[in-house]
């Protein structure tokens, strides 16, 4: 691609991230600092505390990755080389945890290893107040993140390789180390950087089955911005945060760049399980889902379904179907930009000189503390502040990363002669794009939408936004609920979730229909 | 690109937009108020068609959170009226000067001294301890006399309180145990308090409803509100005779919070805005408040919803002068978490 259009395609994206996050995280700076550089931003680490914090946030994150990728890999290889009965269903409920709202999926997990748990009482172990239950909730809700990525990686191994090798002589898991893994390493990189990421910056889920001691450096700024009006210091230490993760950002754009290898499509068949060894596998890994993905979930759902008349009748008031309402149609649209600003960052990236910063600016809106960029924006944008527009573009904004994500990752694997052979038949760009590229790259591009249609159904860090009574979505919904005592309201919060749970399963679905994209990709593949 | 693709697409961006086209009628009256407002929608219907406006509600957070907001904005107001300031936050918003004096017939009403002219009074609960009776009566220890006993090993792991530092609940039982005790004594209590096993949430949510035995947690005793075992009873399953949970007025253990209504500085509708502080007063909307918000009204005339019988007022509150706590407040919070946490 030329130089210019590649500019011209990163523009969009640069404009939303300058526009919507680091202008306002500057303009909070600026107002806390009074216009002047504070040196404050030094000595803020002569805390030991905050060091602690730190350190822990580090040390949590990284053990969540190394668990992701134990337990994540062997369920994606076997999820990806075996067909099974209910393989299909797997996959598109895989992303489930990832639209669970924090407190709902605090309740699960509590269900089962909380002090009262099913599992716990058991067992009769207590969990409570221990790391152990807090990396049990980062696995639910990032385990899948690997999962889904070691899936799609797997299915860019090309199986003439593989099959040269094993008849070369090489055992299964030589094969697996010096073929496979070459292939798939910069997809799990890529999804284990968005795992460290979440961990590290996390507020939700850690800080509820951890305790308080557990509170990462995002606590201690929220509370400076929003209940002590320290602006200078938090300002001081988010920027810290960002240069911080921006550096392990960037340290993975350039390991995933450089282990980016181009394949020719010819994707390895499934195959049927057929020895005990395949079935104790296809068990095995589907025993971890359980585990870790989807007893959570079922526990929300048997509680959900002990819900008493009042909690049912919950569900066909105005409010409900006004929620679900704006749920839908908020979703869509940030779905829709984030796909767009998605496919711009991706392409405009290119694998040329210069990727690499290009590669880690896409992590910025995951890393950008989202306090202070709410309360930066009051300050940007006065005009605009409870408006729906920037609520969304919010939406849109946290989302898009996914799918930039996962169209690098694709954009890496694909051959450049296919598009250069479209060129030389005549083909201009545009075309080259749609009728080769794109249909090429649309497992990725599934993937990083159904991703980001995730996270703008789970709306992360919304409650931090200015908002609306008649914005209502489920999510913000279900907190309110959450928020009042009684029986009642416990029951239709888990309602209004299996109804989240059940809305978002069918987005999945719509997106992952292969129908919906270009015909020509398994043509290309098979011939 | 596959047409049924752009089909699709072009429809949802349709649908999504055309619902968004809310016609921006001339007359907005903006309310900024805390997460916790619900007032039933014909109440504020009536008010919208009575005084000639549309109310534009903008939730803005906790009350802490929301009142910071309307400081940091000041300069372009984001609102026209604040619903939601509570009486221990008025020094901090006089002193950042984004309130308009008020001084029409509601502010001469009832308990007009505890906002002092600044914002008029609408109603006030209690922060407090509340038990689960279940479990208390299954354990076969007789619930605490005071503060001072709960840091005895007989009350291990029995209290889960809310991180100050991130909740409105949290901070309004670490004043009132300093109000109560004195500075000192109340940090001397909270660090044995972190010798016996208490547990610290992040909110009032993640407290009642992860950590309180009632809910599944493993402590008995929550930091909540006295309003919370008629809430319990209005929203059981089968209609209760009695509360699951009850309030335990510990001394030390109680403070007053009285939520006020107020205009903004610079805010816009002037005329309406004034009604709406008078309309905040109206019967209907004192009664309403208590099932919906879960407050006690502060018109001492209005009738009390039949639930807040399982709701009795503390005999005894503690309370602290708004100027001391906006002098020593941030200095007691970080105090606290080198206390409780560190």
């Amino acid at each position: 691609m030329k130089h210019s259009s590649r500019v011209a395609l990163l523009l969009l994206p640069s404009a939303a991230v300058v526009l919507m996050l680091l202008l306002p995280m500057l303009r909070l700076a600026a107002e806390g600092w009074g216009g002047t550089v504070d040196w404050a931003f030094i000595t803020i680490w002569q805390d030991d505390f905050l060091k602690w914090r730190l350190a822990w946030s580090f040390v949590q994150a990284i053990l969540t990755c190394f668990l992701a990728l134990v337990f994540g890999l062997p369920v994606a290889w076997v999820l990806a080389r075996f067909d099974f009965p209910g393989r299909q269903l797997v996959l598109r409920l895989l992303m489930l945890p990832f639209v669970v709202p924090t407190l709902v999926a605090a309740l699960g997990v509590l269900a089962i290893w909380g002090p009262q748990g099913v599992l716990s009482q058991a067992l009769g172990i207590d969990l409570q107040d221990t790391p152990w239950l807090l990396l049990y909730g980062n696995l639910f809700f990032n385990l899948c993140l690997v999962i889904r990525a070691g899936v799609d990686a797997l299915g860019q191994v090309n199986a003439h390789c593989v099959a040269a090798s094993r008849s070369l002589g090489a055992t299964p898991w030589r094969a697996f180390w010096r073929v496979e893994w070459p292939v798939i390493a910069p997809w799990l990189t890529s999804s284990l950087c968005l795992v460290f990421l979440y961990c590290f910056s996390g507020f939700g889920l850690a800080l509820v089955l951890g305790g308080q001691r557990y509170a990462t450096v995002e606590v201690e700024i929220y509370t400076l911005v929003a209940y002590e009006l320290k602006l200078a210091q938090a300002s001081s230490l988010a920027l810290w945060m960002l240069v911080l993760t921006g550096l392990v950002a960037l340290a993975y754009a350039y390991v995933e760049k450089r282990l980016s290898v181009s394949t020719r499509l010819q994707p390895v068949a499934l195959r049927q399980p057929k020895t005990a060894l395949n079935w104790l596998a296809v068990f095995g890994s589907m025993a971890v889902l359980f585990f870790f993905c989807a007893a959570p979930i079922l526990a929300i759902v048997w509680r959900a379904l002990l819900a008493d008349s009042q909690a049912w009748a919950a569900l066909l008031d105005a409010e409900t179907q006004l929620a679900l309402w704006n749920t839908l149609r908020f979703s869509a649209v940030a779905l829709l930009i984030a796909t767009v600003l998605g496919i711009a960052h991706a392409l405009g990236t290119g694998t040329g000189r210069g990727s690499v910063a290009w590669r880690a600016a896409a992590y910025l809106p995951l890393i950008a503390s989202p306090v202070t960029v709410a309360f930066g924006l009051l300050l940007l944008y006065p005009d605009w502040t409870a408006s729906l527009a920037l609520l969304i573009a919010a939406y849109a904004v946290l989302a898009y990363p996914f799918v930039t994500k996962a169209m690098t990752a694709g954009l890496g694997s694909l051959p450049d002669n296919l598009g250069q052979v479209a060129r030389t038949l005549g083909a201009s760009p545009l075309r080259t794009f749609s009728r080769v590229t794109l249909p090429l790259l649309s497992p990725a591009l599934r993937r990083g939408m159904a991703f980001a249609a995730a996270t703008a159904l789970g709306e992360f860090a919304v409650t931090l936004f200015l908002s609306r009574p008649e914005w209502t979505t489920l999510t913000t919904l279900i907190y309110q609920r959450l928020g009042k005592p009684g029986a009642v309201n416990v029951d239709t919060a888990m309602l209004l979730a299996c109804v989240l749970m059940l809305l978002s399963a069918l987005v999945f679905v719509v997106i992952d229909a292969p129908e919906w994209f270009g015909k020509t990709a398994p043509k290309l593949t098979k011939s | 690109m596959n047409k049924r693709l752009l089909i699709f697409a072009t429809a949802l961006v349709f649908s999504a937009f055309s619902a968004f086209s809310v016609s921006a009628s001339a007359k907005d009256l903006r309310v900024i108020v805390h997460s916790s407002f619900d007032l039933p929608k014909p109440l504020l219907a009536k008010f919208e068609s009575e005084a000639g406006v549309k109310l534009k509600i903008v939730k803005g957070g906790d009350s802490g959170e929301m009142l910071n907001k309307l400081i940091l904005t000041k300069k372009a107001p984001i609102a026209d009226v604040v619903y939601g300031i509570d009486n221990a936050q008025a020094v901090r918003a006089k002193a950042a000067d984004i309130i308009e004096t008020y001084d029409g017939a509601a502010a001469q009403g009832e308990s007009k001294a505890e906002f002092a002219g600044m914002a008029v009074a609408v109603d006030y609960g209690f922060v407090t301890l509340n038990y689960d009776k279940g479990t208390v009566a299954k354990r076969g220890t007789p619930l605490p006399k005071s503060l001072e006993e709960l840091t005895q090993p007989a009350y291990k792991k029995w209290l889960v309180v809310e991180n100050p530092a991130t909740s409105g609940p949290g901070y309004a039982f670490l004043l009132a145990t300093i109000a109560n005790m004195g500075e000192e004594k109340a940090f001397a209590w909270w660090k044995s308090m972190r010798g016996n096993g208490m547990k610290v949430a992040k909110g009032w949510t993640e407290a009642y409803y992860t950590d309180f035995s009632r809910n599944g947690g493993a402590y008995p005793i929550v930091v909540s509100y006295a309003s919370s075992p008629a809430a319990e009873v209005f929203y059981s399953k089968e209609k209760l005779a009695d509360s699951p949970t009850a309030s335990l007025f510990l001394p030390g253990a109680v403070f007053r919070q009285v939520e006020g209504v107020a205009l903004i500085k610079g805010g816009k509708q002037r005329p309406e805005a004034e009604k709406f502080l008078e309309f905040m007063r109206t019967a209907d909307v004192q009664e309403a408040l208590q099932t919906t918000m879960w407050m006690y009204p502060i018109q001492s005339t209005t009738k009390r919803a039949d639930v807040m019988r399982f709701a009795p007022e503390p005999a005894k509150f503690e309370s602290m002068a708004p100027a001391v706590i906006a002098e020593k407040g941030a200095g007691w919070i970080s105090r606290w978490t080198k206390t409780v946490l560190k």
